[in-house]
């Protein structure tokens, strides 16, 4: 294409920096943003204005800004939840599934020790927060092993299978807290029985500690993989199986490995929002609205390609994005679904952008016309 | 653009010439400052190792890349090229060494897709009659209603060349001709070759390692090494040698003398093993052989008798269905493949970028394949990167893998370089015993000597050396002991100094040695 007497071409990257790539990201945010526009535009609203009350209410607002980071804390255990797997070469796509079975592990743990009847129990919080911490890591792990066992073992495909899963734990958490299921509130609301306050996590600075085991699971895991034998093994097999293998990789422990990796971490996701965020406390009705949200885990987790530092902005973005949209939404009366409908345009502007990772355009002097 | 520069165009008269063609890759010239001429009814050959430069100045000649520098001139018209329709259209055709048909459809199909004339309604049986014209004037035997996945490699690349000529083309670039046809084959393709440059065709072989080739066909040659243009000959008077040491840059030694080594320890035994195919069948039918420090032990054979599942079951990478494998003593014939590496068990494999490098790790992750579990190479899990690639940068330079640095991907080496690559990672680990599967095929002659030489080494230090090669020449000048393969078996097993080439070739084909009764 020419420009007056410029041309611009398109040329194949050989290499791509993080700095590249964190501009190509920010440059697709801003897109998505100018393009999500039209949208207020055609309901009569200044855009500026809107995304001003969205990034104000979200990052900067004593009431949103609590909720944006309970929101990011979640998103970035389920998007390292995702990641794990994924570079392996293989799909974790049960997050949901693992994160209801990992808040039914922290939930057991109180129901054994008596708490749902009493209220209360003979062990400190010292000990019993740390199990059901053990125990929500455990049912998550527990159930990605099904498919890391099924992907290892007879190389059934695992996206099938943790999807299968999801259903699988959906209900089992129906069964546990509904009517008549063991872990059912006494009140009968359709939900679970309540943590006693001496159980709630321990906030620090008003936030969930839940935030130290994100951020510490995404630079463990940042060293995992830069650094480790494991983790040389994992990026191994995801590259090429068959070469893996060659070099003495067990092509069924790795993924084994990986999914019970995952699952544990999307475990702690479900400990996070059903047992450690201010308000909530207990395994809410619209638990199910939790597991839908944990594939934006997945979302994250492509967008910042498998690597869990850069997985750490993305996660705030959406979080806040998410919170924020929701935010506008009322206060503006605007229709349904604004909040997702961004998160939506802002997804597939990342993707989209994701081609300039490999192709640059390049702006040179013409050469003058073919002779 | 203006058509028609080559109509008309007479014998002795320049087709093609370009003059000063550089292009430069991030990092690498592939080419500078590249001269090179045809004339109608020349075959001119190209001839240059993998990364010589070849496929970029074929890609320019055929626009599928634009130049950085130099002009093209075609009938003595200056060109630019945009796309290669533009040189198709100024009577380029090319024949690419990757077919590029559609497998489902039949030859003539194939043929006048993208003619012009086949645009909207389908004259199959004018084009067809025109087509049988062409194919009796050079030549060419092919059943024009056959389905191409029908088709061998050799008549796909008919079917390629009747498609330009149909097109036509006159000039036509042909890269690799001779690289998957079998002997008879190439007799008929070269005899198919002169016959169109008797008609003031304009023939462009590209050529990697097929030196006989060239001195066959080509009435010159244009030798390239490393992007510039060595030398530029009359065929007619030169040697196979010369050509070589063009091509190299240095002496090429056809014949690698057999080192002598001291009959060595027993090293491995294998017992009546036999190993089933990925079909399911049994691939190899329980064979028995012995092997010795400082040996070579030579499989011959024609793909697909059994020699890669006997090459994977040793690596440990297949099950055995029966039988055992003893290695210095020790029955390894379940241990895991981890265990075979630990224990001084080396795998060359013949599929180098499915299964023995990783495209998207650098030089020193692809070392680290058989460094990982190392116990130099790590500490509590944490691996020694720094120390890894110290290892990575010796063995790197001295095996000659030619990467602008060691971060650089092993999807961006060429053929030779990757094998170059394996060889290096392999053969470090000084393994005992090493399984080298196709060790050169598809390589040039400069990193074919080198892996021989290499291998050659490895004797010397007393591994003990399984070679697998359908060169047969390569087994009967590297073996010490050589086993003709058919149909899951050994044929017989004959010492190096007294295998033939007839003999050999004879049981290669399913004769069993005389006097061995099994």
């Amino acid at each position: 294409m020419r420009i007056g007497s410029y041309e611009l071409k398109l040329e194949k990257r050989l290499t791509l920096t993080g700095w590249e790539a964190a501009i190509i990201s920010i440059l697709a945010v801003i897109f998505a943003l100018a393009l999500f526009s039209f949208i207020f535009i055609l309901a009569e609203i200044n855009p500026l204005f809107a995304y001003q009350e969205i990034f104000s209410y979200a990052f900067a607002n004593p009431y949103g800004l609590p909720l944006t980071i309970n929101r990011f804390i979640f998103l970035l255990l389920c998007t390292s939840a995702f990641i794990i797997p994924f570079r392996a070469g293989l799909w974790n796509i049960g997050m949901p599934g693992q994160l209801y079975v990992g808040a039914l592990g922290a939930f057991a743990v109180l129901f054994a020790f008596g708490v749902k009847e009493f209220r209360t129990s003979d062990l400190s919080p010292e000990i019993l927060i740390p199990l059901m911490l053990i125990a929500a890591a455990l049912g998550g792990a527990g159930l990605g092993a099904i498919a890391g066992f099924l992907k290892g073992k007879f190389n059934i495909n695992e996206i099938v299978v943790t999807m299968i899963l999801n259903f699988i734990a959906f209900w089992l958490v129906s069964h546990m807290i509904k009517e008549g299921g063991p872990f059912m509130n006494p009140g009968g609301r359709g939900e679970s029985f309540e943590l006693p306050p001496s159980v709630y996590a321990p906030l620090v600075m008003g936030l969930p500690f839940t935030i130290f085991l994100a951020l510490g699971a995404a630079v463990l895991l940042y060293f995992l993989f830069a650094k480790t034998q494991i983790g040389y093994q994992i990026k191994a097999h995801g590259h090429n199986p068959a070469a893996a293998r060659y070099a003495g990789i067990s092509t069924f422990k790795i993924p084994l490995l990986v999914f019970m990796m995952g699952g544990a971490v999307a475990g702690l996701a479900g400990y996070h929002y059903f047992a450690a965020v201010p308000g909530v406390y207990k395994i809410s009705r619209n638990y199910g609205y939790f597991g839908d949200l944990a594939f934006y885990g997945m979302i994250c987790g492509l967008i910042s390609l498998g690597n869990p530092l850069a997985a750490i902005p993305v996660a705030l973005l959406f979080g806040g994005l998410s919170i924020g949209g929701r935010f506008v939404q009322g206060k503006l009366n605007m229709g349904f679904g604004v909040d997702y409908a961004l998160l939506g345009v802002l997804m597939i502007a990342l993707v989209a952008f994701q081609f300039f990772y490999r192709y640059k355009l390049v702006l040179s002097p013409s050469k003058g016309s073919y002779g | 653009m203006q058509k028609g520069f080559l109509e008309g165009i007479k014998r002795g008269e320049t087709v093609i010439e370009a003059r000063g063609i550089t292009k430069r890759f991030p990092g690498v010239v592939a080419n500078d400052r590249i001269d090179f001429e045809i004339k109608a009814g020349e075959i001119h050959a190209v001839l240059g190792e993998n990364g010589a430069g070849k496929t970029t100045l074929m890609n320019i000649l055929f626009g599928l890349l634009q130049p950085d520098e130099g002009e093209i001139y075609i009938g003595g018209q200056r060109v630019k090229f945009r796309s290669p329709l533009d040189a198709i259209d100024l009577g380029i055709g090319m024949v690419h060494q990757h077919r590029k048909l559609v497998s489902a459809h039949t030859a003539i199909e194939n043929i006048i897709l993208g003619h012009p004339r086949a645009g909207k309604i389908l004259n199959l049986k004018r084009a067809e009659a025109e087509v049988k014209e062409l194919c009796e004037r050079y030549g060419f035997q092919i059943d024009l209603r056959a389905k191409v996945w029908q088709l061998s490699e050799g008549e796909k690349q008919v079917v390629e060349i009747l498609k330009a000529l149909y097109r036509g083309a006159k000039v036509l670039i042909l890269d690799e001709p001779t690289s998957a046809l079998t002997p008879p084959e190439t007799k008929k393709l070269l005899a198919s070759i002169g016959a169109m440059a008797k008609d003031e065709l304009a023939i462009i072989p590209f050529i990697t390692h097929k030196l006989p080739i060239v001195l066959a066909i080509s009435d010159r040659v244009t030798v390239l090494r490393r992007g510039k243009v060595t030398a530029r000959l009359e065929t007619g008077r030169v040697t196979e040698k010369s050509l070589a040491k063009r091509m190299v840059g240095r002496e090429v030694i056809f014949r690698i003398e057999r080192a002598r080594v001291e009959r060595g320890k027993p090293i491995l035994q294998v017992e009546n093993l036999s190993v089933l195919s990925d079909k399911g069948f049994l691939a190899l039918k329980g064979v028995s052989f012995s092997m010795h420090e400082g040996e070579i032990f030579g499989i011959a054979g024609i793909s697909g008798n059994g020699q890669h599942e006997l090459a994977e079951v040793l690596a440990g990478l297949r099950k055995a269905e029966g039988g055992q494998v003893i290695f210095e003593g020790k029955d390894i014939t379940h241990s895991s493949i981890l265990e075979r590496w630990k224990m001084g068990i080396g795998y060359i494999p013949c599929e180098r970028i499915e299964m023995g490098s990783i495209g998207d790790f650098s030089l020193v992750e692809n070392i680290a394949m058989n460094f990982y579990f190392d116990d130099n190479f790590f500490r509590r899990g944490i691996l020694d990167y720094r120390k890894m690639r110290k290892l990575a940068g010796e063995i790197v330079s001295e095996y000659g893998v030619a990467a602008p640095s060691l971060g650089t991907k092993a999807k961006n080496l060429s053929g030779g370089n990757l094998q170059r690559l394996i060889l290096a990672r392999v053969l470090s680990r000084r393994p005992r015993l090493l399984i080298a599967n196709l060790p050169t095929q598809g390589l040039d002659v400069g990193a074919i000597e080198f892996v021989r030489n290499k291998l050659m080494e490895a004797k010397k230090e007393k591994a003990g050396i399984l070679l697998i090669s359908e060169d047969l020449d390569e087994i009967l000048s590297l073996s010490d002991w050589v086993a003709p393969i058919y149909e899951g078996e050994f044929m017989g097993i004959i010492p190096g100094e007294e295998a033939k080439r007839e003999s050999v070739g004879a049981m290669m084909a399913g004769l069993r040695l005389k006097g061995e009764e099994t």
